[in-house]
């Protein structure tokens, strides 16, 4: 018997809680439980052929917890660990009532959180998943149970599919908030895991059978895969540590659950064999009913599902074409510049973010990787990854979080051959571009002809219908004026005809001509008329996003008009400390009050007549200077000087931008490297020393968090920097700040430390090697100053 | 479980404010993170009780492999022969939030991190009030956290794994003892079936009284 042809019984029926059984038998909390699949096999052996005589078709291994970390302190290799858990089952079956029941490799959570939330990276979540899988090949299929953060469990899936030809089973530990721990959706979680091809999913943990009811109704509207339910026996009583829901309720419960079209039953914590034995008797008297859902267009991030049933918008300013300083931003690996362009094309209203961060010069792969890992660690739209290059796709494809999109392939064999398979191994989206061989045809015909071929050989490989999204191409209307009506027609013919969804860049129709936007978003409204699903646009830009908003008035997707009302609906209101008339406000007033817009802007303005570095000097720097002394004599408090500090990094924003444009290279006081040390991830401080280093005129290398001792030496060697800054927040990894300086004064580094965090004193900062204790941001930029001075004057 | 509102003064005080009216603008803020941080946070807490019993070794908590260690816990539960271990957390989403400010609005991430502080106590409050309804008729005494006096916080691991806290709240600890997400709290209140004297409580038992910059401006946390 196999997985697959288990799947033809009508419903299939798992095992119950391991952990319960085996406390039954004098294990303690908090011991761990994979140890006695060596030193005590038979207790499992017993264990598993009871589950099997009440009627489990599948026994899960006693193998939840056998990761490289968690077994750390226990003595035993995974190996030993994984293999013996699996042959006590295997044994456990062959003396059992069902010589046919199948072992499953059960994994579960590695115990240590992903980043960015937690330390540990997504390749090494891999690794550790692979560990596993290779240890328990075995098994007749693999479970990852009681997942909660999709991150992970991708990871999981990836390590399945790339090391083993297992089947695979995926249940996830949903609240009653129907969203795991983490924030992850059930929509996100059946559309990324259908996508990466496995074979069962589910829910498990956390809830008895009636909590759980919602969720597994919401899962079988998302999903066409068998669907898998094991609920706990309800919740546990904190002084008894008794569950409340008894085995006849318990399959009294699930019976009610049937009818959703679950086929595959089971119980977690708090279960056992008699729970089975109820399940059992009650699902024979249940009839199966297989309910084919329509899975809608959509793409998603973990803890958000777009789908593409009226106009989306696809933001498109990570992009470094035709961009000046993000070019800069890039070539200075500068995250937080792209992360500012996030976050802002979200509050403008993007449905979604194209990220482009191709270069020359720079690495493209792994440009990619950290700007997906950092976008997607702080907003909650899904991304569409795009370049020319099919390595970096790869790239962005693996560590992103959710069912993301691709941009592009085209009408080319080369392209179809490269990215298809790509997309199809992912379970992504695609972009197909109306384009070959031959360049961009002239014709509505040969456009759509092209998109039919890019569907059908999608199709062809497996990846359905609902998954590819045609963009036919915009041309530049002052040099063909035939082109737009062109693009219009195919969009139409390529959205009825073939029933795709559609996506269009919209901004090149107006090149070369004035007033660019009156051209561009009559265009775009006459595109969404015409069956425009996605545009891609700066949704900052009010007249686009106006059009779009307005479409969806006229058109009914925006019933009641309700989300045009709350966007134009009630004026905004004005910053509250706003008290003196608008000309008044000068530089310093925006500072002190902390008006991020209005400095911008008066910065604008002078430097249409004043040279940026006396802006800096003589207005910037004095009034940064004024904040910090009234900090510092305790006349304001911390989020004031950071207000004002904001303010003021607004100005200097601008001042880049000017210098962007003019080519002027802009003057650095010196490099300064900021880290907060390895193993501690408490940022904030770091970063708001960053801030007002910024601001007096320093580039800061910001290493981020949880950094290695050799990235600081490698950074402070191949940048020639004077002076390293390093923070620490825990006595715990007080001994990293150490280990960092020593490593510095090791290799003879030219530089000064300074060193700052909570749990440091002057003392201790000068027993470990630093030069300098800060006691907050402000004496940071007072020692940056003095070590400048004194000792670097040159930078 | 959901917080309605967050305690705004103790989060100030945790920005540093010393007093006096806070400036408008500084409110705006902390309007604006408040109300995204109830939005995205998620605030769960477990807690289950305990024998204990009193060693040389430390009090072990029975029928499990934790040990209490120190002078302070023992101290802290000379007269208890139980206790309560409580978990809680508001979730990864805090931790989003401020992560997502950090990128370019240093302010907000300031205050919604002081905020978020707030609002874990707030959180652990809620548990005691639940502990205390719980097991009426019980004396109970103060919270107190692995890292306090010379309680360990190497004990996180075994803590966690005690209270199954990964699967039933989502909490985990890093290698480095790091609780994550990062708005976490472990802590230990001792249960008697008779009055319990009131213990000395404060910076004496702390040990960040040398480098606490609330006892640095000649003040103190309130803990």
């Amino acid at each position: 018997m196999d997985f697959k042809t288990l799947l033809n019984k009508e419903f299939i029926l798992l095992d119950g809680g391991m952990g319960t059984m085996l406390q039954a038998r004098g294990l303690k909390m908090g011991e761990t439980p994979e140890a006695l699949n060596l030193e005590k096999p038979q207790i499992l052996i017993d264990i598993h052929k009871e589950y099997i005589a009440a009627g489990a078709d599948i026994i899960y291994a006693n193998t939840f917890g056998a990761n490289r970390y968690k077994l750390e302190h226990c003595g035993y290799s995974v190996d030993r660990v994984v293999r013996a858990g699996i042959l006590n089952a295997k044994r456990a079956v062959s003396e059992s009532v069902n010589p046919e029941a199948l072992v499953a490799l059960d994994i579960g959570p590695i115990g240590q959180l992903l980043e960015p939330t937690g330390t540990l990276t997504f390749e090494e979540a891999y690794g550790i998943y692979k560990e596993q899988v290779e240890a328990g090949k075995d098994a007749d299929v693999i479970v990852f149970e009681t997942m909660t953060d999709l991150y992970e469990l991708k990871a999981a899936v990836l390590a399945a599919k790339e090391n083993s030809d297992l089947p695979i089973v995926c249940t996830m530990t949903f609240e009653e908030n129907m969203r795991t721990f983490t924030g992850c959706a059930i929509s996100s979680m059946a559309l990324t895991l259908e996508g990466l091809g496995v074979d069962a999913i589910g829910v498990n943990c956390s809830l008895g059978p009636a909590e759980l009811y919602p969720v597994a109704e919401e899962l079988c509207k998302w999903t066409n895969l068998p669907v898998v339910l094991k609920p706990n026996a309800g919740l546990p009583d904190p002084v008894t540590n008794e569950y409340n829901v008894s085995p006849k309720m318990f399959a009294e419960l699930m019976g009610k659950i049937v009818p959703l079209g679950v086929k595959i039953f089971g119980g977690c914590c708090g279960t056992n064999p008699e729970f089975i034995k109820e399940l059992n008797l009650m699902l024979k008297t249940q009839k199966f009913r297989e309910i084919k859902h329509e899975i809608p267009a959509a793409c998603c991030s973990a803890s958000k599902t777009v789908v593409i049933n009226r106009p989306r918008i696809i933001g498109e300013r990570i992009n470094p074409t035709g961009k000046k300083r993000f070019k800069e931003a890039l070539i200075a690996g500068d995250i937080d510049y792209i992360l500012g362009q996030a976050i802002e094309q979200v509050r403008g209203g993007a449905d979604i973010l194209d990220v482009n961060v191709g270069l020359p010069g720079i690495d493209e792969g792994e440009m990619m990787i950290r700007a997906v890992k950092a976008v997607q660690g702080v907003v909650d739209v899904p991304l569409q990854v795009d370049s020319t290059i099919p390595e970096v796709l790869v790239k962005a494809l693996r560590v992103y979080n959710g069912k993301p999109i691709v941009n592009s392939v085209n009408g080319e064999e080369k392209s179809l051959q490269t990215v298809l398979p790509l997309v199809k191994k992912y379970g992504a989206c695609v972009v197909g571009l109306t384009l070959d061989e031959n360049g961009i045809p002239k014709t509505v015909e040969g456009r759509f002809q092209i998109a039919k071929r890019i569907l059908e050989r999608a199709l062809s490989l497996g990846i359905p219908k609902e998954n590819v999204f045609i963009d036919c191409l915009t041309l530049t209307v002052s040099a063909e004026q035939d082109a737009a009506m062109i693009t219009l027609e195919a969009v139409r013919r390529v959205k009825t005809e073939l029933g795709l969804r559609t996506v269009l860049g919209v901004s090149n129709i107006s090149f070369g001509l004035p007033e660019r936007v009156i051209v561009t978003h009559n265009f775009l409204t006459m595109a969404l008329a015409n069956g425009l699903d996605m545009p891609i646009i700066n949704p900052n830009v009010a007249d686009m996003i106006g059009a779009v908003r307005a479409f969806n008035v006229l058109s009914g997707y925006d019933k009641n008009s309700l989300e045009y009302v709350a966007a134009y609906g009630t004026k905004k209101d004005a910053p509250v400390s706003v008290n003196v008339p608008k000309q008044d406000i000068d530089l310093n007033y925006a500072i002190e009050n902390g008006l991020k817009a209005e400095g911008a802007k008066i910065t604008e303005e002078l430097l249409k007549t004043t040279d940026p570095m006396a802006v800096i000097n003589e207005i910037l720097i004095p009034a940064l200077d004024k904040t910090g002394a009234e900090f510092e004599s305790g006349k304001i408090f911390l989020p004031q000087l950071i207000l004002s500090a904001g303010v003021a990094q607004g100005c200097f924003e601008v001042i880049k931008n000017h210098f962007a444009k003019t080519g002027a290279k802009s003057v650095s006081k010196g490099k300064i490297i900021l880290a907060t040390v390895k193993g501690d991830i408490h940022d904030i401080g770091k970063n708001i020393v960053k801030v007002l280093l910024e601001n007096y005129g320093y580039e800061v290398i910001d290493l981020g968090k949880d950094v290695p001792y050799e990235a600081v030496l490698n950074a402070a060697v191949e940048q020639n920097v004077h002076l390293v800054g390093l923070s620490a927040l825990m006595t715990t990894t007080l001994a990293s700040m150490e280990k960092t300086i020593q490593l510095l004064r090791e290799n003879n580094v030219d530089c000064k430390i300074m060193v700052g965090g909570a749990v440091l004193t002057p003392e201790y900062a000068e027993q470990i090697g630093a030069d300098f204790y800060a006691k907050d941001a402000k004496e940071s930029c007072d020692i940056a100053k003095r070590v400048f001075e004194e000792f670097y004057p040159q930078g | 479980m959901v917080l309605e509102k967050l305690n705004r003064a103790e989060a100030f005080r945790y920005m540093g404010h010393k007093g006096g009216d806070i400036p408008t603008n500084i409110e705006a803020l902390a309007n604006e993170c408040e109300e995204r941080l109830l939005k995205n946070s998620a605030p769960k807490f477990v807690w289950r009780v305990f024998d204990i019993e009193k060693t040389a070794e430390g009090v072990l908590v029975k029928d499990t492999p934790l040990v209490l260690k120190g002078r302070s816990i023992a101290s802290h539960l000379r007269v208890c022969e139980k206790c309560a271990l409580i978990a809680a957390t508001l979730g990864a989403g805090a931790d989003t939030v401020i992560r997502g400010y950090e990128s370019g609005e240093m302010e907000k991430a300031v205050v919604a991190d002081c905020l978020a502080s707030a609002a874990i106590e707030q959180v652990c409050d809620l548990a005691e009030a639940e502990i205390q309804s719980a097991l009426s008729g019980t004396h109970f005494t103060w919270r107190f956290s692995p890292g306090y006096g010379d309680l360990p916080l190497d004990i996180q691991s075994d803590f966690l794994n005690v209270l199954n806290a990964q699967k039933r709240i989502g909490l985990t600890v890093t290698e480095n003892l790091i609780l994550v997400p990062r708005k976490s709290v472990t802590a230990v209140i001792g249960l008697s079936a008779q009055e319990i004297p009131k213990g000395r409580r404060g910076c004496a038992t702390c040990n960040l009284r040398d480098t606490c910059n609330f006892r640095k401006s000649g003040k103190h946390c309130g803990g």
